[in-house]
């Protein structure tokens, strides 16, 4: 794990502002991303909806804790958390063969398979770094 | 004086992710409270289409679809994998795969004149990528776009004609 203060600064501006950029592209368009959690096929339409509405503000929030410096553990605990059920819902996804848009960055989306699995995981490595620091030898 | 024992401060960490979850949720409540009160009052239940933002597009019965076809008033297009269209199909109809990652709608249908009918349909019950192709298609200019959401589901149950093979000509 990273211990260097300049380098866990780094991480926390960078998986922070990924966070509220993946969020503030789906607070946009609600029903969008409800149907792109729908086309998952595992929820149904209430729950989509549901989803829809708080996961983006879930992401926003927690990176904007992360970049202010306030509460970073436990930001990284939210954002580790998600990401850990995105690389499960991506490689179930990816079992069932079902061929749908991730819904993960807005335009910049595509594919749920192991491209998504592989940056989920790089993110969940800096999420880990961030969530695992000692206390107070944090930047 | 804050006791630093791993369990106190994993309580910790672990309240301040519930408290921003928390606060996430109320957010969210107070940021789309129009979009849940619709939500409440019965609104995409069935899908998440807001049928202001594509005019044109509108859902179709199994009769009203069959009319259509029965007088070749319109363009039938299947929206399912190349499989399931190559096992059966609406006699006629095209395929274009409304695939997550979005395939190409072929050109040949893109150069047809935007007014024209054209009816959509995929399995049927609960699939969407009908509803998706037809957003599509009216993003692409067309003007008349019926989805036809029973699907192939009912056109079987209800003993129409199919095809199969993969229909391309």
């Amino acid at each position: 794990m990273v211990r260097n203060k300049a380098v866990l600064l780094v991480f926390r501006l960078v998986l922070g502002g990924l966070f509220v950029y993946a969020g503030a592209v789906k607070v946009l368009d609600p029903l969008d991303f409800a149907q792109n959690i729908r086309n998952y096929d595992l929820v149904g339409q209430s729950l989509s909806f549901i989803a829809a509405v708080v996961l983006p503000w879930l992401e926003i929030l927690s990176g904007l804790f992360l970049i202010a410096g306030v509460w970073k553990r436990g930001a990284a605990l939210v954002i580790s958390g998600l990401l850990v059920f995105f690389v499960v819902l991506t490689a179930v996804t990816m079992i069932r063969g079902l061929d749908v848009d991730c819904g993960c960055f807005g335009a910049l989306s595509r594919k749920a398979g192991l491209g998504v699995i592989l940056e989920d995981l790089a993110m969940l490595y800096l999420g880990m770094c961030l969530l695992f620091q000692k206390r107070g030898t944090s930047p | 004086m804050r006791a630093d024992n791993p369990l106190s401060e994993a309580r910790r960490v672990l309240r301040q992710a519930l408290v921003i979850g928390a606060v996430g949720l109320i957010v969210a409540v107070a940021v789309h409270s129009p979009l849940i009160k619709r939500f409440v009052r019965g609104e995409f239940r069935e899908s998440f289409f807001q049928a202001a933002e594509y005019p044109g597009v509108r859902m179709i019965t199994l009769a009203e679809a069959e009319d259509l076809w029965a007088a070749a008033a319109a363009l039938v297009l299947d929206a399912r994998a190349r499989s399931f269209f190559a096992q059966g199909h609406v006699p006629g109809a095209r395929n274009v795969p409304a695939d997550g990652s979005g395939s190409a709608i072929p050109r040949e249908i893109l150069d047809r004149p935007g007014d024209m009918t054209i009816v959509v349909y995929c399995e049927g019950g609960t699939c969407q990528s009908s509803l998706a192709l037809a957003k599509r298609l009216h993003d692409e200019g067309f003007k008349d776009i019926r989805v036809f959401s029973g699907g192939w589901e009912e056109w079987t149950k209800a003993g129409l004609p199919e095809e199969k093979g993969d229909g391309q000509e």
